[in-house]
């Protein structure tokens, strides 16, 4: 058995039943350590599944407070696809799950007209009936997604040096300014770009809704494409942190087969532009005015906690100057990527965000910061304030300063 | 990718906060990591000094520390610090909402638990202050309906053992569960989160009414919310025209978690960062001057520097000590413990007694700095907090919270001085 789901590892202690954000709010789940460990020990005895296992989030603040080391979100994840194996998920899970693939279909539609397809009050009520709440606000396809944004746009000449970027779905469907943004900060500071078209969801969304198969599938070609390049010394970075803890702590214990070489040829991307900045490669000594006294609020994502590499985004902003940066440290959002889109589960996300939507309106910033795309999502719903990566406010910076 | 700061605190359990505050104080910037949250958030938020001295409950701890050990964290910092660091915790605590108090007379204070029996503890909060009982010799003992832990006949029965209740007038009060049936056993912390809402408060003040009426202390569990609990005890208490006087839980603890919040808010107002999931493995050290602190987590291994460092890991349980057969040391700088080779000599045939399973630990200065056995520091930039000190036996003497917060205080002034 793998020693981060060794039930054995787990004395008890209680600590991740008070730290879960769910259990916080709903007694329909059952909680981390009776669904995780206590039941795993049950689940070898092929006993039934419980039925709030679709009530896990996956956001991992489980395994971030365990003082043990167990990964109570693995056991319980692994569960879940084992009982999707023997019971089919439902169309709305496929739906949620398959983002990326109806992020291509609506790609040969105009955005407007697939955005109006998805937003319309009409179906908002059919996505409603199949069990999206129509309360959520699903996140808008790009009106140019990024491959073509990519495309479009023209990388200076001279650059010697080289990245790949593993974009992920969201900034691929919906956030690809964001995307974009990297790219210019890249060049910048002296990399050539490489956007594969091979690389495809990182497979959270597929696994957690309950599609091993599907996850496993992506998760072949996306190694086999990070090999490519790892056999040439690049460097592949990445933008989200749930798709670094897909490649880095998940992958391994999901497909072993697949992952045992150590996984991960993923690096953070934002760890790599502080990086620029050290070595000099990417220069902020300006005088500053561009951002002064503005004020952001910045938020960790759960999965970057979970990654525990540290705030890189957070130093990415102390390193702008004249800029005024707090931390929420306000726990998690309760997104969790499709979750809180699930109708049963939205007032629980919106209960579990409630905390952190409340720092974040008392911070009085002018905008909000956080690296995962849906944490964003979560945000500007629950207060109505913009929210950027924080590689786009390090980009508009350098770009205002040069004007 | 190396990182630089200023002081290092690893740890984040109630040593590892305190240290990271009082560092903070100096001025310096001060990151703090932590793998997992420590065991403070589920413990029962009052702090013990000192309960029981070989085996012999101790009246007033402050006055019975010079009988200590001269190795015991309390004599290596002195009486003074203590006192300082207990009145320094109690307006923290205040600051952040947290009414923490000393008994009347300076002396333990008696805690009722929910297994009805009395826990000597130094500072609680308010709401579990027993003093009350000396006047009033009527209460109600309330639980709820699902609440497996808390039994209210149990405790009646438990508490008139005891001379000073023995004579003691308690009735059972039950309420109705306030929380839909699930198949999720209750516990005090599920009613403390719905007592948080406004909701769950005026049905708490509905449910105690009728007992009110009839008495004047209500002994409960702590379920008086977990965000402003100190409002919600002294609203009820006033509205009721009552005592409420909360017991001392098994985990989840609930007052353990209201005093890490005070903590953690704490620590976000005074600009610290907090490093998650991520477990120090080994040092970097440069003869006897540690440069970095290497972590391991999900996202790889991280470098960390720092000029001061503070080691608040905890002990066995919280993984600052690991052992084998014969063998203890501290897991980041491997520094040796001694122990005895037998390890049948490790434990006691006294569940109460001393063991050396909670006496072992690092032994230090009174710098807090690791010495080896002629005395000499080991590493000159590297201090030591909490239960990976040696030279107390934490769960004979219960004094457990409050070595971790007069070594976690001192550590961090210490460091931030240099």
């Amino acid at each position: 058995m793998l020693s981060k789901t060794d039930t054995d590892k787990c004395v008890a202690c209680s600590t991740c039943v008070v730290q879960c954000p769910v259990a916080e709010v709903t007694t329909k789940f059952l909680g981390p350590r009776m669904l995780g460990p206590a039941s795993e020990r049950f689940r070898l005895l092929n006993d039934g599944e419980d039925s709030s296992l679709t009530y896990c989030a996956n956001c991992k603040n489980c395994d971030i407070s365990c003082p043990q080391g167990v990964g109570v979100s693995n056991i319980n994840m692994l569960a879940r696809a084992a009982y999707a194996k023997k019971h089919r998920p439902s169309f709305r899970d496929w739906i949620l799950a398959h983002g990326e693939l109806e992020s291509r279909l609506a790609g040969i539609f105009p955005a407007a007209l697939a955005n109006f397809g998805m937003a319309n009050p009409i179906s908002k009520c059919i996505l409603d009936k199949i069990g999206i709440s129509k309360k959520a606000d699903l996140p808008r396809f790009a009106s140019k997604q990024l491959a073509a944004a990519f495309k479009a746009y023209k990388q200076p000449e001279q650059l010697s040096k080289k990245v790949v970027f593993f974009p992920g779905c969201f900034i691929k469907a919906y956030a690809p300014q964001t995307g974009m943004d990297f790219v210019w900060l890249l060049n910048k500071a002296g990399y050539r770009v490489e956007l594969p078209d091979a690389f495809c969801c990182c497979g959270t969304p597929l696994y957690t809704n309950g599609f091993a198969d599907d996850a496993r599938k992506n998760a072949e070609k996306n190694l086999a494409e990070m090999r490519k390049w790892k056999e040439q010394g690049i460097k592949v970075l990445a933008l989200c942190p749930s798709c670094e803890l897909m490649f880095k702590e998940e992958l391994p214990v999901f497909f072993p087969d697949l992952a045992h070489d150590g996984a991960s040829y993923l690096e953070n991307g934002e760890e790599f532009v502080l990086g620029c900045i050290s070595r000099g490669e990417l220069v902020i000594d300006a005088p500053g005015n561009a951002m002064k006294d503005k004020k952001i609020i910045y938020h960790a994502p759960c999965h970057l906690r979970a990654l525990g590499s540290g705030m890189p985004g957070l130093d990415m902003l102390g390193s702008i100057p004249g800029l005024k940066v707090s931390s929420a440290s306000a726990g998690c959002c309760g997104i969790s990527g499709s979750y809180g889109f699930k109708k049963e589960k939205y007032d629980i996300s919106m209960a579990i965000g409630s905390k952190l939507f409340q720092s974040i309106k008392n911070s009085n910033a002018d905008l909000a910061a956080t690296e995962c795309g849906t944490c964003k999502v979560q945000i500007m719903h629950g207060t109505a304030m913009p929210c950027e990566h924080p590689v786009s406010i390090l980009k508009h910076y350098l770009e205002k300063e040069q004007q | 990718m190396s990182k630089k700061t200023d002081i290092i605190v690893v740890g984040s359990g109630l040593a590892g906060l305190t240290a990271a505050l009082s560092a903070r104080a100096s001025g310096r910037q001060v990151l703090l990591i932590t793998h997992g949250v420590g065991s403070l958030a589920v413990s029962s938020g009052c702090i013990d000094v000192l309960g029981y001295h070989n085996g012999c409950p101790v009246q007033d701890p402050i006055a019975d520390l010079p009988q200590l050990n001269p190795e015991h964290p309390y004599s290596l910092a002195g009486a003074e610090r203590v006192e300082k660091a207990i009145d320094w915790l109690q307006s923290l605590c205040l600051a952040g909402g947290l009414n923490m108090q000393k008994n009347l007379s300076r002396r333990n204070h008696e805690l009722i638990t929910v297994m009805g029996t009395l826990k000597p503890s130094y500072l609680c909060p308010e709401s579990f202050c027993t003093e009350c009982f000396a006047k009033a010799r009527r209460a109600a003992v309330v639980s709820f309906e699902n609440m497996k832990d808390v039994h209210p006949l149990l405790i009646i029965d438990q508490l008139h053992r005891y001379a000073r209740f023995a004579d003691m007038e308690f009735m059972e009060a039950m309420l109705p569960c306030p929380i839909d049936q699930s198949h999720r056993n209750v516990t005090p912390l599920d009613v403390a989160r719905f007592v948080d809402t406004p909701e769950g408060l005026e049905w708490l003040r509905l449910s105690l009414e009728p007992y009110a009426k009839l008495y004047p202390i209500l002994l409960m569990p702590p379920v008086l919310g977990v965000k402003n609990s100190q409002k919600v005890w002294g609203t009820l208490c006033d509205v009721l025209k009552v005592r409420i006087v909360e017991m001392v839980s098994i985990p989840p603890g609930v007052a353990g978690l209201r005093l890490r919040e005070v903590l953690r808010n704490a620590l976000n107002e005074a600009g610290i960062t907090m490093i998650e999931n991520a477990l120090a493995v080994r040092a970097v050290a440069d003869d006897k001057k540690c440069l970095s602190v290497v972590t391991s987590g999900a996202g790889g291994e991280h470098s960390w520097e720092a000029s001061q460092f503070i080691i608040a890991t905890g002990g066995i349980l919280g993984g600052g000590v690991a052992t084998s057969p014969g063998k203890a040391w501290e897991t980041i700088f491997n520094i040796p413990i001694k122990a005895p080779e037998n390890p049948q000599e490790w434990s006691s045939t006294e569940i109460f007694g001393r063991s050396f399973f909670s006496q072992m630990g690092v032994r230090v200065n009174a710098d807090l700095k690791a010495i080896d056995d002629s005395g000499a520091v080991l590493y000159e930039n590297v201090r030591f907090a909490g239960r990976t000190i040696g030279g107390y036996d934490y769960a004979s003497e219960k004094s457990g919270h409050g070595t971790a917060l007069v070594t976690g205080m001192l550590a961090g002034e210490l460091a931030g001085k240099e």
